[in-house]
C-alpha cells in the first residue's frame, strides 16, 4: 500500500520536472492534468484516510473532476483560441530550469529534515513532494513570460498547498472544506485568465505579458 | 548450460526484434511493412558482398566495425538474460561494460574520422557530444543502483540477494529510472526523437552518417552490433520493470523474450508518434534523463537512511 503512495508521489515529482522542461503549451496542459489527477488521488491512498464516509468519497471525486478535467479543459480551450503554441523566450532557459529543479528538490529535502514534523509512518516523501511542487510552481511563475504558463505555475502552487494539507491533517475530510474554497478561487482565476488571455491576444496578437508594460493611459 | 542456451538464443534472436519496430511503424502508417525477418535478409545480403576500402583509409577504418560489434556481444555475456546467471560476473563489471560500449563508440568515431570525409566528421562530433551527455546519466543510474543494492554487477542487480524490484524499498524511484533509461535507449541507439535511422539527408544524420563508407561484411558487423546494443538496453529496462523470479524455472526464458518484444513495441509507438528533435533540442532531452536520475538519487536520502 505504501508503495502505491510512493509511486503516486514519484509521478507527481516527474510531472513537476517535465513541466519545467517542456516548451509546448499543449504538453504543459496535459502534464498539469496528470498532476491534478495524481494529487487528488493521493489522499485516497493514504492510510489515515482509509475510513471515510460516502460524503468524503463524493468530495474526492469532485476534486478529481475539477483538478483533472475541468481546469485543464478550460486551459485547453483558452489555448485553442490563441495563436501562441510555445513559450519561445522564457526569462530562465530550459536547461537552467531543469538545474533549478534539482536545487529545489535538494532544498526541500533539507527543509523537510529540519522541520521535524511527525508525519504518518512510511510517508516521509509526502512533505518533500509538497514543498517541491510549491517551489517549482513559484519558479514557473517567475521564469516564464506567457500568461498561460504563469497560470499553470499558480495551479502547481495550489497542488502543492493541497499536498501539504493532506500531509498534515490526520483525519476528517471536513478539514478539506478550506482546500475546496481555495480550489474554487483557482477555478475562477483560470476562467478569468481565459477571458483576459483572449483579450490580450486580441489586442497584441500574442499572449506575452511583457506587452502589458507598454500600456499607458 | 541454461545460460549458454539463453545467450545463444539472444544472439540469434536479436536481429528479429528491430523488425517488430518496423512492423509497428508500418501499422501506424497504414502500410503492410517489410517482413518480420527483414534484418536477417539484410545481414545475409551484406555478408555475401565484398568490402570496398578507400585508398585514404588505414587499418583503423577496418578495426571500427569489429570492435564495436565485439563490444556489444561481450555485454550479453555479463547480463543475466532471462534471469539466468550470466556466464561471467565480477564486482564492478557494469563499469567495465559501459566503458567497453564506450570503446566501441570510440572506434566507430575513429573509423569515421579516418575516412577524412567532412560529413562523417560532423556525425562523429555529434555522436561524441551526445554520447558524453548520455554517459553522465548512465553513471547516475549506477550510483542510484549502488545505493539501492550495494552492488556493482548486473548479476547482483537482477538475481542477487538484494535485487532491484518495484516492490522493494525505494521501488517507486525506479519509475524515474525507467523513464530515464528509455530516453537513454533512444539516444544511445540513435532512435527517432534523437536521430532518424531512416533519414536520407547526410546533414541531419548522427549515427548513420558515420558508417556511410562502410560496405559489405563491415556494414553487417556494425548493424549486428547495433542490434545487440539495442537488445541489451531493452533487456535492462524490461528486467527493471519486471524482475524474473528464480522459482519460475525455464518458463522465464519465453517470458523474457516476450517482454523484450513489448519494449520494442513501445519504441515503435514512440517512433510513430514523434518527429525527431531539432539538433539543438537533443542535449535538453539527454539532460532531462540525467536530471530524472539525479532526482531519484537525491530522493534515496528519504528512503534509505
Amino acid at each position: 500500500m505504501s508503495n502505491i503512495v510512493n509511486i503516486t508521489m514519484v509521478i507527481i515529482l516527474l510531472s513537476v520536472l517535465l513541466s519545467l522542461a517542456s516548451n509546448r503549451l499543449i504538453a504543459l496542459v496535459k502534464i498539469m492534468a496528470l498532476q491534478g489527477i495524481m494529487v487528488s488521488l493521493l489522499p485516497l491512498l493514504l492510510e489515515h484516510h482509509s475510513r471515510m464516509g460516502s460524503g468524503g468519497l463524493i468530495f474526492f471525486q469532485v476534486m478529481i473532476l475539477i483538478k483533472g478535467a475541468l481546469i485543464p479543459g478550460l486551459l485547453y480551450v483558452a489555448l485553442k483560441r490563441v495563436v501562441t503554441k510555445r513559450e519561445i523566450e522564457p526569462i530562465i532557459g530550459y536547461h537552467a530550469s531543469l538545474f533549478a529543479g534539482l536545487i529545489i528538490i535538494l532544498l526541500s529535502i533539507f527543509i523537510t529534515e529540519r522541520l521535524h514534523l511527525s508525519l504518518p509512518k512510511g510517508h516521509d516523501l509526502l512533505l518533500t513532494t509538497a514543498i517541491t511542487t510549491i517551489s517549482a510552481g513559484f519558479f514557473l511563475m517567475m521564469s516564464r513570460k506567457k500568461a498561460i504558463t504563469q497560470v499553470i505555475g499558480y495551479l502547481m502552487l495550489e497542488n502543492g498547498i493541497y499536498l501539504v494539507g493532506t500531509a498534515l491533517t490526520k483525519h476528517a475530510h471536513t478539514l478539506y472544506v478550506v482546500e475546496f474554497g481555495v480550489l474554487l478561487d483557482v477555478l475562477v482565476g483560470v476562467m478569468i485568465m481565459g477571458i483576459i488571455l483572449h483579450n490580450i491576444n486580441h489586442t497584441f496578437d500574442d499572449i506575452d505579458t511583457d506587452h502589458l508594460n507598454l500600456l499607458k493611459d | 548450460m541454461e545460460s549458454f542456451f539463453t545467450i545463444a538464443l539472444a544472439l540469434l534472436l536479436a536481429p528479429l526484434f528491430p523488425g517488430i519496430i518496423l512492423k509497428v511503424k508500418a501499422f501506424f502508417a497504414g502500410k503492410k511493412g517489410p517482413p518480420l525477418l527483414i534484418k536477417y535478409y539484410t545481414l545475409l545480403k551484406l555478408l555475401q558482398k565484398g568490402s570496398v576500402y578507400s585508398t585514404s583509409t588505414t587499418f583503423v577504418f577496418k578495426l571500427g566495425p569489429i570492435i564495436s560489434c565485439a563490444g556489444a556481444m561481450m555485454i550479453l555475456l555479463f547480463f543475466p538474460l532471462g534471469g539466468m546467471s550470466p556466464l561471467v560476473s565480477f564486482h564492478g563489471d557494469v563499469i567495465v561494460l559501459f566503458y567497453i560500449l564506450g570503446l566501441g563508440r570510440f572506434f566507430t568515431i575513429a573509423a569515421a574520422l579516418d575516412t577524412a570525409s567532412p560529413f562523417e566528421g560532423m556525425g562523429a562530433a555529434r555522436e561524441a557530444f551526445f554520447g558524453t551527455l548520455a554517459e553522465a546519466s548512465i553513471f547516475a543510474i549506477l550510483i542510484l543502483f549502488y545505493r539501492m543494492t550495494g552492488a556493482l554487477s548486473f548479476a547482483e542487480y537482477f538475481i542477487g540477494a538484494r535485487s532491484i524490484s518495484m516492490a522493494g524499498t525505494a521501488g517507486a524511484l525506479l519509475l524515474l529510472v525507467i523513464v530515464s533509461l528509455f530516453m537513454l535507449l533512444l539516444t544511445e541507439n540513435s532512435r527517432v526523437p534523437v536521430d532518424d535511422p531512416a533519414t536520407h539527408l547526410e546533414l541531419t544524420m548522427i549515427h548513420e552518417v558515420m558508417i556511410l563508407d562502410h560496405s559489405g561484411p563491415d556494414l553487417a558487423l556494425i548493424e549486428l552490433g547495433s542490434f545487440y546494443k539495442l537488445f541489451f538496453y531493452s533487456a535492462f529496462i524490461f528486467l527493471i520493470i519486471f524482475p524474473l523470479k528464480a522459482e519460475w524455472g525455464l518458463f522465464k526464458v519465453p517470458l523474457f523474450f516476450g517482454g523484450i518484444g513489448l519494449v520494442y513495441v513501445a519504441i515503435g509507438l514512440v517512433e510513430s508518434g514523434m518527429a525527431r528533435f531539432k539538433m539543438n533540442l537533443v542535449p535538453k532531452f539527454v539532460l532531462t534523463s540525467l536530471v530524472l536520475v539525479s532526482f531519484a538519487a537525491i530522493l534515496t536520502m528519504e528512503f534509505i537512511k
